[in-house]
Parts: structure tokens; C-alpha cells; sequence
């Protein structure tokens, strides 16, 4: 009976362990670069929906027209989008912050 | 057989009476044939001397008219994305989306590509509802800018598709340990709207450029500036692949016009040499200046036996 109740606290300790060697992997290599993967595909993101919408924010486009097609996909993204390309006022510092230097 | 024939060329020239009389030569020849003003100032109607809207109208066996109306178009588009939008965005926003759309359609470019849209429509349905259309075109300038359109826009879009599919791939990756970002990413609309929206111009270019399909005629006088003008046109069309198929030279002053007309007809006798030797390589054909001006499909008819030449370039 006491053996296995040693077994089963070991297979306990050892699963909990084990969870917190991943979580911490993850936290320490992965989480942080899938953060920087992130951030430069909603970057790019963004940039396209300049290229798509920018007579919005009155840059003129050729084919402002054609684009209305895509609004009904990207209309619930559209007024965050605009505040958060309106704010950006150094791409430098934008950039440095997701290296992450301090 | 042509399936598209264009009539292009300098205003006031007679693109459309030109296009008028092929198409009735066409229809008379058991070719459901349609013709098309895409010129924003019609005068199909007034050739024909029958009222042809927006919508096809039947003008007699075989031959259609239509004039399309940029504004009708984009009203049609709009509604589309309008019903589209309604289905998909939630109510709060909906408001702002339809101004979006109001200012959209007052943009410049907007009536430019609502023409330019129902012009491919019209192309696909050749073939099937019709084995040929005539399109009156507008004055060069208008004209040139809507056939080279698909090609300047199908390298547009394409980078459009290619940054589109960047941020794809990358939120792919970031969402490989994020469930919620992986199951917004499983389809994508944009990229999808996009493709087909590539694929129309391609289509139409493919059309254009086919010298079997399409054949591009320019109606000139024998004057300066119509002479000058349509050169510099053909170098563009040939620039973007278009066939030019042939010319027809109208208003030509005839022997017997009298002393009046005497020197012009000899000046014209110097810009027809010239008109030969550029355009030497195409199909030319001589309409003469009649005491009247033309009108009505009786008097269209006259002219057809006239065109007869330029069914033979497409061959």
C-alpha cells in the first residue's frame, strides 16, 4: 500500500516537473520569438491595409473602387487599425521594442 | 470570326457610325451580334435612331444594343457589398462602413472602373449569349487607358497577394502555440477576393491580347492631327499587345465634290499618301464624305457593302 502511494507522488512530482521545465522553455525561448513572429505579421498586416484603404487617411489610391470588395472582411478591423497607424511616430523605436533590450 | 471588334479612334471622327454599320453587316450575316458604347457621352442611340438604355435593348434580328452607364454599374456593385457588409459586420459599425462605400464611389478612378468592370462581364458572355460584339469606344485617350488598365492593375494586385501571403505565413507560425489566432487565420477572405479579383484582369488581358478574339480598328480622317494622333496610338496598343486590325479612313472628299472643296481634296491627297505608307501594314478601307450626314439603320445599311474589307483582317 505505501509503495504505491510513492509511486503515485512520484508520477505526480515528476509530471509537475516535467510541465515546468516546458513552461519554462516555452516562456523563456519560444513564447518570446513567436511574440516577435507576431508582431511583424500584424506589422505587415497593417502595411497592406495602407496599401488597401490608405484613401482613408487621404493617400490617394487607383483603386480605391475595387477594394470595397474586401471591406466587409476587414470593416470590424478597420477604425483599431486606423488609430493604431495614426499613432506610429518612430518606426525605430518600434522596431527596438520587439528585440526587447533592457 | 472576330469575337471583339473595337472602333476607336480621334472624336468626331465617326467611330460610331463605323461601329454601327459593322455590327448591322455582322447581324444581317446571322451573327447574334451586340453592340456596346463605352463611350460616358453615348450616341449609339442617336445612329441607330432607336432609344438603347443601360440595359440590352433588341434593335432587330440578331443585333442588340447597349450603353453602359458607369453610374448604374457602380450602384449595382455598391449594393452587392452593401448586403455583404450587412451579413458580416456587427451593427455598431455598420454606419461608418456605408460612408466608407459613399466616399468610395465619389473617388476619382470609380466611374473608370465600374465601365471597365461591365466591359469584362460583357466579354465573358461572348461566345455564349453572343458569337460577336462591337464596341464603340470612347475618343483614344478613354480608350487606351481601358484597355491597358488590366495590365497595370494585374501587377498591382499581385503585390497586394504577395504581402497578403506574407503576413499569412508569419501568423502561421506565430500560431502554431496559439489556438485562438490559428482558428482566425484557417480560411482567408482577403487573399481569396484578391485572387479572383487578379483572375478578371487576367482574363481580360488574355482577351485583349488574343489576335484571334479581338481586333482593334481606328476610324481617322485624312487630316494632320487624326493622322498623328492614331500613330501614336498604335505604337501604345502595340506596346501592350493589343491587334490592331485595321483602319478606316472616313469623310474622304470625293473627285466630284466641286471647285469649292478643290484644295482640300488636294491636301488630302497628301495626308492619304501619308496615312498608306505609315500604316501600310494594316487593312485600310475609304468611306467617302456624303452631302449628308448619317442616320437611321437604312442609311447605316449604305455603308456596310463599304466595311466589307475589314471582316477579311481577321482571318
Amino acid at each position: 500500500m505505501n509503495r504505491q502511494v510513492f509511486w503515485e507522488k512520484l508520477k505526480s512530482t515528476l509530471h509537475n516537473t516535467w510541465e515546468f521545465i516546458v513552461l519554462f522553455h516555452h516562456g523563456t525561448f519560444v513564447d518570446k520569438r513567436m511574440a516577435v513572429v507576431r508582431k511583424e505579421a500584424f506589422d505587415i498586416n497593417d502595411n497592406l491595409m495602407l496599401l488597401l484603404f490608405g484613401d482613408y487617411l487621404g493617400v490617394p489610391n487607383p483603386m480605391s473602387y475595387y477594394m470595397l470588395e474586401l471591406l466587409p472582411y476587414v470593416a470590424n478591423d478597420l477604425e483599431p487599425w486606423e488609430r493604431r497607424i495614426q499613432n506610429r511616430k518612430f518606426l525605430i523605436a518600434e522596431k527596438a521594442a520587439q528585440y526587447d533590450f533592457d | 470570326m472576330r469575337r471583339f471588334t473595337f472602333f476607336g479612334g480621334k472624336g468626331g471622327t465617326g467611330k460610331t457610325s463605323c461601329a454601327a454599320a459593322y455590327a448591322l453587316s455582322l447581324a444581317s450575316k446571322g451573327t447574334r451580334t451586340l453592340v456596346v458604347s463605352t463611350d460616358p457621352a453615348h450616341s449609339l442611340a442617336d445612329a441607330f435612331g432607336k432609344p438603347i438604355g443601360f440595359e440590352t435593348a433588341l434593335l432587330r434580328e440578331n443585333l442588340w444594343g447597349l450603353e453602359i452607364d458607369a453610374e448604374v454599374e457602380a450602384k449595382k456593385y455598391m449594393k452587392v457589398i452593401q448586403e455583404k457588409v450587412l451579413d458580416l459586420v456587427s451593427a455598431a459599425i455598420v454606419e461608418e462602413i456605408k460612408r466608407q462605400i459613399e466616399i468610395a464611389y465619389m473617388s476619382p478612378g470609380a466611374e473608370e472602373a465600374a465601365i471597365f468592370d461591365k466591359f469584362v462581364e460583357l466579354m465573358e458572355s461572348a461566345g455564349t449569349t453572343y458569337d460577336s460584339i462591337v464596341f464603340d469606344t470612347a475618343p483614344t485617350g478613354h480608350t487606351l487607358r481601358l484597355l491597358t488598365l488590366p495590365e497595370i492593375l494585374e501587377t498591382w494586385i499581385e503585390h497586394l497577394i504577395e504581402k497578403r501571403r506574407k503576413a499569412m505565413h508569419l501568423m502561421k507560425m506565430a500560431a502554431r502555440y496559439d489556438s485562438v489566432l490559428a482558428d482566425k487565420i484557417k480560411e482567408d477572405p482577403i487573399i481569396e477576393t484578391l485572387s479572383a479579383r487578379k483572375e478578371k484582369f487576367a482574363l481580360a488581358r488574355r482577351y485583349l491580347t488574343d489576335s484571334a478574339l479581338s481586333g482593334f480598328f481606328f476610324v481617322l480622317n485624312a487630316e494632320k492631327l487624326p493622322i498623328l494622333e492614331t500613330a501614336r496610338a498604335v505604337e501604345l496598343l502595340g506596346k501592350h499587345g493589343v491587334h490592331v486590325g485595321g483602319m478606316v479612313i472616313n469623310k474622304v472628299i470625293p473627285p466630284e465634290a466641286g471647285a469649292f472643296f478643290e484644295k482640300r481634296r488636294s491636301a488630302q491627297e497628301g495626308y492619304l499618301a501619308d496615312i498608306n505608307s505609315r500604316f501600310s501594314s494594316f487593312v485600310r478601307v475609304e468611306l467617302p464624305l456624303l452631302d449628308s450626314d448619317i442616320q437611321g439603320v437604312e442609311q447605316l445599311e449604305m455603308m456596310v457593302p463599304l466595311l466589307g474589307a475589314l471582316d477579311a483582317s481577321g482571318e
